[in-house]
């Protein structure tokens, strides 16, 4: 007897263990995501952010050889109670430009929490929810659609949003 | 052009990447692992302890061009920094082989496989037949196998 893998709906989670002196600065990443946010500019480009690109497309290649390129990054931020409307990363109207895979990266979060939506064959509109914590990321594939939630009625949340493709 | 490795929190490569030697000279122009190391932590947001020169001629512990071998292996990504030892070790390849610290590779708990026979190494160069030695990590013995059947 025997089993292939056609297809594959995986979520990766984990946090960023920098190490000691070189942690992400998520300072000054929620200051790119308030600026881009509120000037309607691009998110920009920053050491820092870099760093967390390279950790991990560092990390995921060396842990599940996926070997990832960045394509598209930006922040978002969302106020108490503030739940998104679904979202989705693919274009399917353009699936040969689309990213593979959406990470969320915990920025300054509390009470956040990641709704993604799946099929199970025919077993249709099922979804798992999980909390996203400072400093921590979730990744899934860019074809689930998706919301964030903001479960306290206090802070600001800022996620920061990188889409990967895989080659 | 020298090869730094870059390692992980848990001791792995992560990635290798090449340094111009220029980029580890000293202030007398001799060449300085610590030089590079800081170069690659100013450039690359990596602390420089965690950067370690690997030499790309350097496999299972010899030197291809006659040289003398450096850290045991070129350091690939998924391998181990074994810092008390000065080597990079490939991932292991069957959990029961352990390591030949004067090689700088995994050998079986038995040892390496056995020769091949004159005739099947005849065979292996008229190409009538591949043999080959497996390991088999249920029966923990090397199996004789052709790969041309």
């Amino acid at each position: 007897m025997k089993k292939k893998v056609l297809s594959e709906q995986a979520l990766y989670w984990g946090n960023v263990s920098m190490p000691k002196g070189f942690e992400i600065d998520t300072g000054k990443l929620s200051e790119d995501i308030l600026h881009s946010s509120f000037t309607n500019k691009e998110f920009p480009y920053s050491k820092t952010w870099n760093m967390l690109n390279t950790y991990i497309i560092e990390h995921i290649g060396l842990k599940y050889n996926l070997s990832l390129t960045n394509k598209n990054s930006w922040g978002s931020i969302y106020k108490p109670n503030q739940i998104s409307k679904s979202l989705f990363n693919a274009n399917l109207m353009d699936l040969y430009n689309s990213p593979d895979f959406t990470l969320l990266y915990g920025v300054k979060v509390n009470n956040c929490f990641v709704e993604i939506h799946y099929d199970d064959n025919r077993r249709k509109g099922k979804s798992w929810n999980i909390e996203l914590k400072n400093n921590e990321f979730i990744m899934f594939p860019s074809t689930n659609v998706f919301t964030i939630s903001n479960e306290q009625k206090e802070n600001l949340n800022f996620i920061q949003t990188i889409v990967y493709e895989y080659i | 052009m020298a090869h730094f490795a870059k390692i992980g929190m848990n001791g792995k490569v992560l990635n290798v990447l090449t340094l111009d030697d220029n980029d580890m000279l000293d202030a007398n122009g001799n060449s300085d692992e610590r030089v590079g190391q800081q170069h690659l932590e100013q450039h690359n947001n990596w602390p420089a302890e965690m950067w370690i020169q690997t030499s790309y001629n350097t496999s299972a512990n010899q030197h291809k061009l006659g040289g003398t071998p450096f850290r045991g292996n070129y350091a690939g990504i998924g391998y181990t920094w074994d810092d008390e030892n000065e080597i990079f070790w490939s991932p292991k390849p069957y959990s029961s082989w352990v390591k030949d610290f004067s090689t700088a590779t995994w050998k079986s708990p038995i040892g390496h496989p056995p020769e091949l026979t004159s005739e099947q190494s005849s065979q292996n160069q008229a190409k009538t037949h591949f043999w080959m030695y497996n390991w088999d990590e249920e029966n923990q013995s090397w199996s004789l196998t052709n790969l041309r059947s």
